[in-house]
């Protein structure tokens, strides 16, 4: 694998696992009732 | 028997000691239990009893058979037949063991992470998650522009991430990261890194200036702090330790050091949370950066290496700082340019509170009542966890360059 081919594919990956983290801090902070202002911006 | 005496030794060394001794261990033992057990129910004093309790308990159990022949304990006997060769290669007269035993070994990093871990409040990054690290990810784009450099100035792939970790503008992942990649070169990235990372303060408010229009500068953004309680808060930290390690192994000990610190937080324990906040924090960073001066002897910073690191450590912060910026213009955009601050988009570099400040104080120049404090330190936390998982995804995925 060429460098930038595994400088992409780290990049991407580093984007994936960090939004899939903070997927599960918002899908917790609703299971446990608490509310983010992005969520209360959403409904308004 | 003779097998199982080896198998077990703490139970087999009541086989052979003297029976004074065995009767005065199977008191101690006792003892020790009762003392554990009325600190815990607060009948003795907690702080002292439990932990005194529970020694009493572990070196009067761990017994086992030394390489003279004789019981001891790993807790204080030394396994080896002559402990004087070995304070001789420790050289104890100052900074050699510490070295051997925090530097090399990267528990300083771990330490320094468990400070930072206690002083992070999980409510800002709560309070705007997606915009937290979106802009984040955008200011690790230092990175991995860097990594690329590197191996075209002729670095080794190893070498190349050590030097890209700089980009993440987080110096125990700089330190990890070089230790764990490129330990010959630890010396000098971690030097460099430390150095750029105290320039910052005085560069990137001319990136910010540069970048972001006056009359866009002293935009405010309405904070509205989220509704999480302390339990809800623990579990996020938990679960997003456990995943995190999950997925990156390589990292697990800087992410549990960060995690830790949190949730040592979180739970109220008071007394270890000044314990971490000030003496671990404390002592860490100054034996750091007694260290690293000590460390830099000339014929270290004359390889022909160090050269190359000087202008990649100052590339990838700058890719950093101006991508983080272009972050935050995209999610200003996003938001249809309301109640968001392009500013921000620096805090994304993860230079703990420092890039925070720079945006606060950027906007405060323009607008001394606009506040994106709270905004901006979502971004800082959220650009931690990107530089962890970053350091961690290069240093699983290295074997891929081989």
């Amino acid at each position: 694998m060429n460098i930038v081919m595994y400088a992409g594919m780290t990049y991407g990956l580093t984007a994936i696992i960090s939004l899939v983290v903070i997927a599960l801090i918002v899908v917790m902070n609703k299971f446990l009732g608490g509310n983010s202002q992005e969520n209360k911006e959403d409904m308004n | 028997m003779n097998f199982l005496m080896q198998l077990f030794p703490g139970i087999g060394s009541f086989f052979v000691q003297d029976p004074i001794i065995i009767g005065a261990r199977i008191v101690l033992i006792i003892l020790g239990f009762v003392l554990a057990y009325y600190g815990y129910k607060r009948t003795l004093e907690p702080l002292i009893m439990v932990p005194m309790g529970l020694g009493m308990i572990c070196i009067n159990t761990g017994v086992l058979f030394l390489a003279n022949g004789q019981t001891g304990t790993l807790f204080l006997n030394p396994l080896i037949a002559d402990p004087t060769s070995l304070i001789n290669i420790m050289q104890v007269n100052f900074l050699q063991p510490i070295y051997n035993f925090t530097f090399s070994n990267s528990l300083v990093a771990c330490m320094v992470f468990l400070g930072i871990g206690a002083m992070c409040e999980i409510g800002f990054i709560v309070c705007n998650p997606w915009t937290s690290i979106i802009i984040a990810i955008f200011a690790e784009a230092g990175t991995f522009f860097t990594l690329i450099m590197g191996v075209w100035c002729g670095l080794t792939p190893n070498e190349a991430v050590a030097v890209a970790s700089i980009g993440g503008a987080d110096g125990p992942m700089v330190l990890f990261t070089s230790l764990m990649a490129a330990p010959e070169l630890f010396v000098p990235i971690s030097v460099i890194a430390y150095l750029y990372l105290s320039l910052t303060y005085a560069g990137y408010p001319w990136l910010v200036k540069w970048m972001v229009p006056k009359k866009y500068r002293g935009m405010d953004i309405l904070v509205d702090m989220p509704e999480v309680s302390k339990k809800s808060k623990f579990i996020f930290i938990v679960i997003s330790c456990g995943v995190l390690c999950l997925l990156l192994p390589m990292a697990a000990p800087l992410i549990m050091s960060f995690f830790l610190g949190m949730a040592i937080k979180e739970s109220e324990i008071v007394p270890y949370q000044e314990l971490v906040e000030n003496t671990v924090l404390y002592m860490a960073t100054l034996l750091l950066g007694l260290l690293l001066g000590c460390l830099c002897e000339a014929t270290t910073l004359l390889n022909p290496k160090v050269f190359i690191i000087v202008i990649l450590g100052i590339l990838a912060l700058t890719v950093s700082g101006v991508v983080g910026i272009i972050g935050g213009w995209v999610v200003y955009w996003c938001k249809g340019g309301k109640n968001f601050n392009p500013v921000v988009g620096i805090a994304g570099v993860s230079c703990v509170p420092s890039t925070a400040k720079i945006a606060q104080h950027a906007v405060e120049d323009e607008n001394p009542f606009a506040v994106v404090l709270p905004v901006a330190m979502g971004a800082n936390i959220g650009g931690v966890i990107v530089s962890a998982v970053a350091c961690g995804v290069m240093l699983s995925t290295l074997g891929f360059l081989q």
